[in-house]
This record gives C-alpha cells, structure tokens and sequence, in this order.
C-alpha cells in the first residue's frame, strides 16, 4: 500500500535504536545506597488532595429534594428518602447515599441547584468487618461542618461515623457519631411522593380550620 | 473401556463436537489468574515448549459498556465510557466528549483546550511508565518495574490534585473540563515531575532498553510485516514499527496538536524488540509535548462552555445526529462513533478501541511458533487493554 505523503517530521532510525550492553544494567545498582520512595503505612501519613473525592456531605437545610442527584447518577446508588427529626417531618425528601454502588464520580455534587450536596476528603471504605460495620455505608449524609469537626479530632480519613443502629420496627436510625455524638432520625418512606406517614400537615388543617371562624 | 471413537459418536448424537485426542499436543490455559494476562486468557495447543495454536478466550471483564451507554444520560456516561482503558481513563473521557461537543456545535474555549491537551499527554506517559512496569516484570527486570510504579505515583498525585481522583479522574467533559487548574503551584508541580522524569529515563535504558537480555529476549519474535498490520487493522505503535508512520495526532490533528512540534517514530522490524523501542521515543516525546504544553502556559478564559442548557443535567438533550471523533492512544487509535436521536440519552455509543484488532487475531497468529517463555513478552509489547476488548 502506498502512503500518503508525510509533511510531518518522522525520528530517524538512529535516535530511536539502541545497542545492547551488557555492562549498563549493572548501573542500576547506585540505587542502592538512596532513600527508598515507599513510606510506611500506617505509621507515615500520605497527603490527600484538598479536593479528592471522597464521602459526601448534606446540609440538610439547604436541600430541597429535587431529586437531581437521583437522576444524574450513574450507578443508582441515591435513593430519597423523607425524614422525621424529633417528631418533624422534614419538608422534602433527602438523598441516601449507598456506598456500595456509589462510583464517586460526584456528578450529583456537580447538579445540586442548591449546593446542599458536597463532599469531603474522606475516602476510606475499609471496615474490620464486624457486623455491625456492614451497615455503615448506606447513609443520608450529615452536615459538613460536623464532619469537619470529626475529621480534626481524627485525621484518618475515616468514615465520620462509627456505628450505624437501625431499628426495623420503629424504622428509627441512630448516628453514633466519632466524636461520640449521638444523631437519631426515623425514616418515613423512600421516593418522591410522601407516604402516608408523612401526609397530614397539622399546620394547614389548623389554618383550614381557623379560616371559616 | 469405550472407544474413542464411540465417544465421538455419542457426542455427536446429543449435538456436541468432540475433537478426536492428539497424542503429540497438549492445551495449557494460559491466564487469566497469571500476571501477564492482566485478566485475559489465552488456550495454547502446545507441542513440547512451542506454540502450535493460540485461542484468545476474553470475556472475563465483559460490562456492556455500549449498551449501558444507551441507558444514561449525556454527562453520565463519563463515569462509565472512562473504564474501557484503565491505565489511561482520560481517552475515552475524550473521545465521547469530543463527539459530543462535535453534535452539539460547541465552540470549545482555549483554556479547555490546553487543558485536554495536558491532561491526555499526562495519560500518555503514565500509561508508558505503566507499561514499562509490565515489560520489566515479564522480562525479569523488576527493579525497573518498581521504579517506573514509583515514577507514574507522581503523575498520579498531580492527577488527584487536578481532578479529584488517582485512577478513574472523570475530567474531561462535553462542552470542557470539570474543574479549573488549582493553580501555579500545580503547574510548577508538573514541571518539576516532567524534569524528574526526563532526568530517570536514562536509567531505564540501562536497564531495560539498552539490556543485552532485552535484546535476547525480544528480537526477532512476534514478527508482523506492514502488509498484515494493515490488512488486520493495527494500529498506534505497533503499526509504527512495522514501518507505516501513522499517527492520528499528525494525520488527523485535534486539540492544540498542530501546534505542537514532535516526531514520529518509525521503525521497519516489526518484532517486539522495535515496538518496544517505539515505545521508549514517543515517551521521550511526550515528555518533550508537556514541556513545550508547560512554556506555553494555560490561556485565560473560562475553562468550560457557558450553555443555559447545562443548568439542568438530567435533562440535558442532545440534538439529533451523528459524529466520530478519534485520538491517539499509547495503544493505539481510540474512536468513538456517538448517534443522537435528541432525547436525553445517546441513541448509540460505538467505540472503536485498538486492542480488539491487536489482542485477538493478531495475537494468535504472531503467538504461532512462539517459546511458552515469548508468549507474556509478546502478549506485552502488543499492549493492549482487555476491558477494551471485551467492550
């Protein structure tokens, strides 16, 4: 077959051979009295980037459960769920984060209209394999000033909680959190709709009802 | 004791084949538990220590990825395109990106420019450094090996300074890049590691290239002439050194390339040994692209496209068509075809990655007569990426 003609510089044959030696190979051997490049873990530290993609954060004032998060990722991994603290219900639902589809592309970071969705540096996804550490990496993420808080107290870039408790009865899940802070919410339902639990508004019944008198 | 013969006839009867035995021959599965194959299996019919048949038997990363592809949206494709090559993500992440910018007619700003630039030569050379690692271990030159492990581990840590990730960096997006460069200090970061690296390559002659064992080792196996390379589709550095200078960064230049000055190189042998040594100048030049990439400095500008229509990702649609876009690939020319039928997910992603012509057919026919000792030193400087071939 006959080639177009080249107009680009093509390397001459004599930059890119080599002569086989057999004295050369021995020079590896200076190496021997350097500095190894390996460091030792765990009792050296490497340096995470500031920005590495790890774990994420929610501030869950800020979420408005849009459901964006749900729909750009390419794994499936977020379900929303909706939420009752201390007897609220939380307006719209939350993101649930499971780590065991999540790929940490972090592209519902990237879409979240309202930057209620961060992340944080935390990336280690390691557990001693207890039990009850299986259930740690299906979260709905907490605040990240709070994971800030853990991470200066722990620098290990850990997860921010240490045991997850969920209660299939009562549907109520308990953060026991590093610090030892202890976080408890109950899970209503997942989806978009609200169920039925979290249904009747009192708040509009009263004003319903204060209307007419 | 039933006959050989009626066991054949059995077979055949409940409509399977079996192949009468041969006495002189025996199989060995070669991979893909061995180092080597890198999760990919070859079935060798050897006679003594030569090889008289090799089968490729891939398979074993199969994820559908062009199947999967039609399944999500535009931008969320990335996340999953970038695994058909890991040792060099960005090219993929590229490849669909370029297409899709092409559909779209998106101007691409400069800075994003620069940038891909950058980010597919830093793919480059720590895919070389990765490969090298390869060709060390199977030729029993580990301390190179580890070296060049060493060496790509700052390609690495300015990666995840860069993108947010070591391996899979999820970077290079339709309509630019995701995030802007963290600053000066990571340019100088890049410069001191192209100077390091340059500053180690001698070294790595020593041991690997300039190594008589190499020259034992490697010359004058896996022979391919230029009529069969190019009759079966090679590709990138491999066709290179069977004497067809070929490059898509000259043939068909995309990015800042035409701007850039290297060489070609060419080699006529068409053995492992030239393939190996094509190798070893393109990572010279690469490192000398990023200098010149580097004296250039990033333009100023916005580093991705400003589109009202990237406020709402999930339902980001592309208009109706079609477009092919191609880079060059340390393992060769990596193309994607993207069909948009404008809903919000692509209608089909082709992709035409090299190591399907260089990991099936034309490694069984240059393992034929190979040493079993030739067949991890052959499979290696064809260079190819199994999760490619089984696409």
């Amino acid at each position: 077959m006959e080639m177009e003609e080249i107009d680009f510089k093509v390397a001459p044959e004599s930059k890119i051979k080599k002569k086989p030696s057999y004295i050369k190979p021995w020079l590896g051997l200076k190496y021997l009295f350097k500095k190894p490049v390996t460091i030792k873990i765990p009792y050296e530290k490497t340096q995470i980037a500031e920005k590495y993609r790890g774990f994420h954060s929610l501030d869950w004032k800020k979420c408005i459960g849009c459901n964006f998060c749900g729909q750009i990722c390419p794994a499936r991994a977020i379900e929303m769920t909706w939420i009752e603290v201390d007897g609220k219900v939380e307006k719209r639902p939350h993101p649930k984060i499971d780590y065991g589809r999540c790929t940490f592309c972090q592209f519902c970071v990237d879409v979240c209209p309202t930057g209620a969705l961060g992340f944080v540096s935390n990336y280690m996804l390691t557990t001693e394999w207890k039990d009850e550490e299986l259930e740690l990496f299906d979260w709905v993420p907490i605040h990240p000033d709070k994971i800030k808080e853990i991470n200066e107290k722990f620098p290990d870039y850990r997860f921010p909680v240490a045991k997850i408790e969920f209660n299939k009865e009562t549907k109520e899940v308990t953060y026991y959190l590093r610090d030892g802070d202890v976080f408890k919410f109950k899970i209503l339902g997942y989806g978009l709709r609200p169920p039925a639990a979290a249904k009747p508004k009192p708040a509009k019944i009263e004003k319903k009802e204060e209307s007419p008198s | 004791m039933v006959s050989q013969s009626e066991l054949i006839k059995e077979a055949r009867e409940n409509g399977m084949e079996l192949l009468p035995l041969d006495k002189d021959t025996y199989e060995l599965f070669f991979g893909p538990q061995h180092m080597a194959t890198e999760n990919f299996s070859i079935i060798l019919k050897m006679d003594g220590h030569r090889v008289v048949k090799a089968i490729a038997n891939p398979g074993f990363l199969h994820r559908g990825f062009e199947k999967l592809a039609e399944l999500r949206p535009w931008y969320t494709n990335i996340a999953l395109l970038l695994r058909i090559c890991v040792p060099e993500p960005d090219v993929p992440e590229a490849i669909y990106s370029m297409a899709v910018d092409e559909l779209m007619g998106w101007e691409v700003p400069e800075r994003a420019h620069w940038i891909r630039t950058t980010v597919l030569e830093m793919a480059r050379v720590s895919a070389y450094l990765f490969w090298i690692m390869g060709l060390s271990f199977k030729l029993g030159v580990y301390t190179a090996g580890q070296w060049a492990a060493a060496y790509r581990e700052r390609l690495m840590a300015l990666f995840e300074e860069l993108t947010g990730a070591r391996v899979y960096h999820i970077y290079t997006i339709p309509g630019g890049v995701r995030r802007d460069i963290p600053g000066d200090k990571w340019l100088r970061q890049l410069k001191d590691t192209v100077e390091y690296i340059k500053s180690k390559l001698p070294d790595f002659d020593h041991l690997v290239f300039e190594n008589y064992i190499t020259f034992k080792r490697m010359e004058g196996i896996g022979v391919m002439d230029k009529k069969f390379a190019l009759a079966e589709g090679v590709t990138g550095p491999n066709l290179r050194a069977t004497g067809v200078p070929y490059d898509v960064r000259r043939m068909d230049p995309y990015l800042l390339y035409p701007e850039l000055d290297f060489e070609v190189p060419v080699l006529k042998e068409g053995d492992a040994l030239a393939r190996a040594l094509i190798r070893r100048y393109e990572l010279e030049q690469d490192l000398y692209i990023l200098e010149q990439l580097l004296e250039m400095g990033p333009p100023s500008g916005p580093y991705k496209v400003q589109d009202p229509r990237l406020k709402n990702l999930p339902r980001f649609k592309v208009p109706a068509g079609d477009a092919f876009a191609h880079v060059e690939s340390t393992k060769g020319d990596f193309g994607a075809y993207v069909v948009s039928d404008g809903g919000n997910k692509p209608y089909r992603v082709q992709i035409r990655g090299p190591s399907i012509a260089h990991g099936i057919r034309v490694l069984e026919q240059l393992l034929v007569g190979a040493r079993i000792a030739d067949v991890p030193v052959i499979l290696m400087s064809l260079d190819n990426c199994p999760p490619d071939i089984d696409r």
